[in-house]
């Protein structure tokens, strides 16, 4: 292997694609889909719809209510300009709240549930946050409690203004952010203040007891973010490793610069080296960025650059292998098409008629299921022997591939 | 060093059941500058093939310098230069890139690249892509880029084809200077004209077997029809093979019979002689 040879021809490879620009744009359509997809959730829709896409985290806030209260007023008013697109007001009426309620990805939601105790009002914040992200709702919280503690005074000294009391020795705790103790202290303190100031012969407090509670969004059926990331993920392997390797490749043949580049001192094998070296170079480093989009610290786990090189070898395999046997460019594209077709197909009549062993021949079996679990970082021990599935495969397509290319690749 | 630089012994190339060339046996020499000529489908392209490593035969041996093409063939690749007959440029690359990728291959200075453009006279031509390119421009950039390392041995598949005279010229030139300076030079053409002014011996094959070598003079003067056209008074026109006692004495009757409009004798041309000798294998 001689470097020189092999650098003009990874120099070549990097030339024409600045020339065609046709793989640059589309890879930058796909950084530009990951982005937009962070900003706007794909899922909800509506002008009103805020973020929710491949970041993570709470992009939009529900405050549910049963009932337009003073509260509520006082709530909606003083949502800071900086959250005002993100949080929505919604009133749903006792029955409906207690009943399966589904939010969008990248939705979080406080609830304000009412009723009455032996005679004296209680209300419940309930604050519902994505699964396994319990600060994602931190920004709407530290806005929420402050305001309702805001409000709760000011109801209170109106109430005690009005039983004769003074409300001006009423002190105003700070509620100490996210942390739900001190919240619960705070409102707590209020609530003996007022016992406190209220002249004796009065009625009962009429402020309502407050209750809080933070939960985690159940039914995780389907995590859109995640399984547009992988697929994301997924398709700039394919696109770069079993798209544009056998249709370049193939151009090349078809217009005899392979023959060219065949007949001067650059061997089969550096050929193959350079073409082995360029596309899952770039696949990956598509593949990477799209990721890192979604899920930053996927980057730093040794899982996804192992799940990756796999999923790239295998794909680089398949690609040369199409663009071996493909005389034209179009034959190229077709081919690699077609085989997408058909391992799709295949998978989905094993799937659905429950055959088994015939899916863990495919790559595309095992490679969405690495690198979803590298994606979102939820590595369990069965996708170890998964990548350990794709590698084997990925080494079976590669030394088919590169047996094909020396008998008649560049011919 | 050996005399002979390309050496063919019994060479058979078939595609399935068709032979394309069948038993060829042909020494070429060191600096020689040699024209292999044929019908359409004789058999050139594909010993050109054979040669440059492309096919392999399917019987017989053929070696380059000393080596043999199939065994050495990564030791040959440096040694010959290649002009096909199509084209086959990286089109969105300008000229000079494209023979600066190919210099880098070769591992040849980049001074060469630009020697090699003023050589062709693609200089003013360089940096612009070659999609907008003629075809003249197109073949003499692929004459450019198989000169780059100074090859030992160049074959060209028709070089000179959609070149205009003046092009056609300096890609002769060239040609022999490279022979000048010791290179062997083997090109199929179908220009006789162009194998009568540079070659310096010529190999005619058809249907895929070698039927006259020698030099373009010599196979002339042994294989060319010497023929006298006449068109009578009527317009009926008569031609006469000068070298038959019957036809001479036929036409000496038609010219006392002062019948005769006009009478030529055909030019004595490496055109007739070819006609004449792939018409014979033919038969």
């Amino acid at each position: 292997m001689r470097l020189y040879i092999l650098r003009a021809l990874l120099v070549k490879e990097v030339h024409r694609h600045l020339a065609n620009r046709g793989g640059i744009a589309l890879a930058l359509l796909l950084i530009v889909a990951a982005v937009m997809l962070s900003m706007f959730n794909p899922g909800s829709g509506g002008a009103d719809a805020g973020g929710g896409g491949l970041v993570g985290g709470v992009h939009r806030c529900v405050v549910q209510y049963a009932d337009e209260s003073p509260l509520v007023r006082e709530l909606r008013a003083s949502v800071p300009a900086d959250l005002r697109p993100q949080v929505a007001f919604e009133r749903m009426p006792p029955g409906e709240v207690d009943g399966l309620v589904t939010y969008p990805p990248g939705t979080g939601a406080i609830q304000i549930r009412t009723w009455s105790e032996a005679g004296r009002p209680v209300m419940k914040f309930e604050v519902w946050h994505p699964p396994g992200e319990p600060g994602a709702m931190a920004p709407y919280e530290a806005w929420f409690w402050r305001a309702a503690r805001d409000a709760m005074q000011t109801w209170a000294a109106e109430d005690l203004r009005a039983a004769g009391g003074d409300p001006a020795r009423l002190t105003t705790p700070d509620p100490a952010g996210g942390d739900l103790w001190a919240v619960r202290d705070s409102f707590r303190q209020l609530d003996e203040q007022v016992g406190r100031l209220r002249p004796a012969t009065t009625t009962a407090n009429p402020l309502p007891r407050i209750e809080l509670e933070r939960k985690g969004l159940g039914a995780k059926e389907l995590d859109l973010r995640s399984a547009i990331a992988t697929g994301m993920v997924v398709f700039a392997l394919y696109f770069a490793c079993v798209y544009l390797l056998p249709t370049l490749n193939c151009e090349e043949r078809e217009r005899g610069v392979l023959l060219a580049q065949a007949l001067s001192p650059a061997s089969p094998t550096e050929i193959l080296a350079a073409k082995f070296l360029f596309y899952p170079t770039l696949g990956i480093a598509l593949a990477a960025a799209l990721a890192g989009i979604y899920n930053p610290a996927a980057l730093s786990t040794l899982f996804f650059w192992m799940a990756l090189v796999a999923m790239a070898a295998g794909f680089l395999g398949i690609g040369m292998t199409v663009a071996t046997l493909a005389k034209t460019q179009r034959a190229a594209f077709m081919g690699s098409m077609c085989y997408l077709m058909s391992v799709s197909l295949i998978l989905l009549i094993c799937s659905q008629n429950g055959i088994p062993g015939v899916p863990y021949l495919a790559l595309e079996f095992h490679g969405p299921r690495v690198l979803h679990a590298a994606v979102t970082g939820d590595v369990q021990s069965h996708h170890w022997l998964h990548l350990l599935a794709a590698g084997a495969l990925a080494a079976g397509w590669m030394a088919a591939a590169g047996w094909l290319f020396r008998r008649r690749g560049w011919q | 060093m050996p005399e002979t630089a390309i050496h063919i012994d019994g060479l058979r190339v078939a595609y399935g059941s068709f032979v394309a060339v069948n038993g060829l046996d042909l020494n070429i020499r060191r600096g020689e500058l040699f024209g292999l000529l044929g019908p359409n489908g004789a058999g050139k392209s594909t010993t050109i093939r054979v040669l440059i490593g492309q096919r392999r035969p399917t019987a017989g041996r053929v070696s380059v310098l000393g080596h043999d093409v199939v065994r050495d063939w990564a030791a040959i690749k440096p040694l010959f230069g290649y002009v096909p007959d199509r084209e086959n440029h990286f089109e969105e690359f300008t000229g000079r890139r494209n023979l600066e990728f190919f210099a880098q291959l070769y591992n040849v200075p980049r001074l060469r690249v630009r020697d090699c453009l003023r050589l062709v006279e693609l200089e003013e031509a360089a940096d612009v892509q070659v999609r907008g390119y003629s075809l003249g421009m197109r073949r003499k950039l692929l004459l450019a880029r198989a000169l780059l390392h100074e090859p030992q041995v160049l074959y060209l598949d028709e070089p000179t084809a959609n070149l205009d005279i003046r092009s056609a010229e300096v890609v002769h030139r060239i040609l022999r200077e490279r022979v000048a300076a010791g290179a062997t030079v083997v090109l199929t053409t179908h220009d006789m004209d162009e194998v009568e002014k540079i070659c310096d011996r010529v190999g005619i094959v058809c249907k895929g077997k070698l039927v006259a070598l020698d030099s373009p003079l010599a196979l002339r003067t042994a294989h060319t029809e010497r023929m006298a056209d006449v068109i009578l008074d009527s317009g009926e026109r008569l031609a006469f093979d000068l070298d038959a006692d019957t036809d001479r004495q036929k036409l000496a009757e038609v010219v006392r019979s002062g019948r005769t409009a006009s009478v030529k004798t055909r030019e004595f041309d490496f055109h007739a002689t070819f006609l004449k000798l792939t018409g014979q294998a033919f038969e």
